[in-house]
């Protein structure tokens, strides 16, 4: 979608994806910071996903009721592929944070810093 | 014959993932079985690799497309001389397996035995996949089951310290490896292709854009993070240190090489699409020169062996990457060169010194004086690593690291090949350092005159790692020659 000579989906996505980094730079508390980087993930599926979209393109199998928009399945199955990568990458994390909690006592950073 | 041997290079990629698989199974009956079983899938992946490397020095690359699906439709695995680095690669593995097996006792709790090989296997096989594809996804898929198999393996001794370093790792590593798929993503809207080759040439036939620039540019800063160039590179002595040396050996010596691997596909695709990359060069050399001198620089002041190797990693990957930037064919040459060269050498100064650890259950410098008496196979080991990272003739490091420097001479690069020799100099010091604890101080602690040295497991392959640093360095010119032919793939993105 194109306002006012910008692409907002484009935008929108740069802006989801410098939310992210701001978090997991900034916050100081490991599972903000995990959340951060969720958000950076969500950003770069949706940029990938909106790139498959493309207004007037031929569909590769037609049929009947194929309207004028067509969505390239391609990227669709790299995003579903990247989800499940974001899902281990997540899970391992949590993991890690909850050895770090057990053994520490503490996920806040800064807290961390100081101890052995 | 031509199209059977091309049709087994998946197989290197499916051997070590299919095994990893299979581990807990074995596991299940045994721990000890796990370890003979990955120790025979990692046997079996070397002898292959080392068949497809005779031939292609016989026939030329070989190509092989995933399920009959035709380039660029399709997956397409390529063993080319580059690819070839995957035949030491796996050669390593079959080193640090059998070195894993009596590590583990005492230093892993056995039920993390199962999941310590599997990951291992899974590092391989993402290892292989990301040096042989020729697919934009493809890549970013196998750095991920690297990278993640990375994450864990850092944290498989179990100690909240190791959790720590491990998940540090996997912040920075994540956001490297999300860099890679928004750069995929740029390049597929872009070109409506996965394929390497074929992306390169529609980039090449479409205007030049920035967003391809872009897309190149991302690629570039996250392989840097993945080879932890200097300044992005804050991730890795913790997680190198931390982990069990088997680990530390292949997070060193092989793991941190997908950066450089990754930073080469950069400049093949550029060099190919016609992108001019000027200013890339320039950054790496500059870089590069920063990271050799601050890489040696900080490893003089660690007492710690492990972190004091951790960062003499950081310097190792200056001079790669100083080498891939000068552009010269000589010093690409021996930045190509090294990156074997520095795994063989790092690969055994991490086994001899987690065999001396292991030993002596002491790890810092001050402690470990006068361990050379005691334990004189395994020191003898870490000196010849030691004198080959310092690039002293004839060990393996020389020759790498002389070809960098000519190439930076021949350049015209003057400051940069006496950053080299800058960083040379360093590293002589703290190696330096290193022999005079072990064998001209007396023994202050107890544990290390009673110390005795490890069971054959580990003394055999850290004594024919040991050989091979020499080995290596007297057929150096083999190496070379064999990666040659390759360079001039990645010139023009430099010199254009």
């Amino acid at each position: 979608m194109v306002l006012f000579g910008v692409d907002v989906d484009y935008l929108a996505f740069v802006v989801l994806f410098c939310v992210g980094l701001y978090m997991l730079v900034r916050k100081s508390n490991l599972l903000k910071k995990l959340l951060g980087l969720n958000v950076m993930e969500t950003a770069v599926f949706a940029f990938l996903v909106t790139s498959g979209m493309i207004e007037g393109a031929d569909p590769p199998i037609r049929t009947a009721g194929t309207g004028p928009l067509f969505a390239n399945p391609i990227p669709h199955a790299m995003v579903l592929t990247g989800i499940v990568v974001a899902v281990s990458v997540t899970a391992v994390a949590l993991a890690l944070i909850v050895q770090i909690h057990a053994h520490y006592g503490t996920i806040e950073v800064d807290e961390l810093k100081g101890l052995p | 014959m031509t199209i059977a041997w091309s049709q087994t290079v998946p197989y290197l990629v499916v051997l070590p993932l299919a095994g990893a698989a299979l581990v807990p199974i074995v596991a299940r009956r045994d721990a000890r079985a796990a370890g003979g079983f990955t120790f025979v899938v990692t046997l079996v992946t070397a002898a292959l690799a080392i068949a497809l490397t005779v031939r292609l020095v016989v026939e030329g690359p070989l190509t092989a497309h995933v399920g009959g699906w035709v380039a660029p439709y399709g997956i397409e695995l390529r063993f080319d001389r580059l690819g070839a680095w995957t035949a030491p690669l796996a050669v390593f593995f079959v080193l640090v397996v059998p070195f894993a097996w009596r590590y583990l006792e005492g230093t892993v709790p056995r039920d993390r035995w199962a999941a310590f090989y599997a990951l291992m296997l899974l590092n391989l096989g993402g290892l292989i996949g990301f040096s042989l594809t020729a697919d934009l996804f493809n890549l970013f898929l196998a750095m991920e089951v690297v990278s993640l198999s990375s994450y864990a393996l850092v944290a498989v001794a179990g100690r909240g310290t190791a959790a720590w370093a491990a998940l540090k790792y996997l912040l920075l590593g994540s956001v490297s490896s999300l860099l890679v798929l928004f750069a995929v993503a740029l390049l597929f809207a872009l070109t409506g292709s996965l394929n390497l080759p074929d992306v390169a040439a529609r980039l090449a036939a479409a205007e030049p854009s920035p967003a391809a620039t872009l897309a190149l540019a991302s690629l570039a800063v996250a392989f840097a993070v993945k080879a932890a160039l200097f300044p992005l590179h804050v991730w890795l002595p913790d997680a190198h240190a931390i982990a069990p040396s088997p680990v530390s050996a292949v997070l060193s010596g092989l793991v941190v090489k997908i950066g450089i691997v990754g930073l080469v596909r950069v400049m093949e695709l550029a060099a190919s699409s016609g992108i001019a990359l000027d200013l890339f060069g320039e950054l790496l050399m500059v870089l590069g020169a920063v990271a050799i001198v601050m890489g040696a620089f900080l490893a003089i002041f660690q007492d710690d062996i492990k972190l004091m190797l951790a960062y003499s990693t950081i310097s190792n990957i200056g001079y790669i990457v100083l080498g891939l930037g000068l552009g010269a064919p000589f010093a690409v040459a021996g930045a190509l060169v090294h990156v074997v060269n520095h795994a063989l050498i790092k690969v055994t100064l991490f086994l001899a010194a987690g065999s001396i650890i292991h030993q002596t259950g002491l790890r810092t410098l001050t402690d470990l004086r006068g361990v050379g008496r005691t334990l004189p196979q395994t020191c003898a080991a870490m000196t010849l690593g030691a004198i080959a990272i310092v690039g002293l003739p004839p060990t393996a490091g020389f020759i790498s690291k002389w070809y960098i420097g000519l190439g930076a001479f021949s350049a015209g690069r003057v400051a940069y090949g006496f950053a080299l020799v800058f960083g040379a100099l360093f590293v002589f010091i703290y190696y330096v350092r290193m022999l005079n604890a072990f064998y001209f101080r007396t023994p202050t602690r107890e544990e290390v005159a009673a110390a005795v040295e490890p069971p054959w497991s580990m003394r055999g392959p850290v004594l024919f790692l040991a050989a091979a640093c020499v080995i290596v360095g007297l057929l150096g010119g083999f190496l070379l020659a064999f990666i040659m032919p390759a360079v001039g793939d990645l010139l023009p993105a430099i010199r254009s």
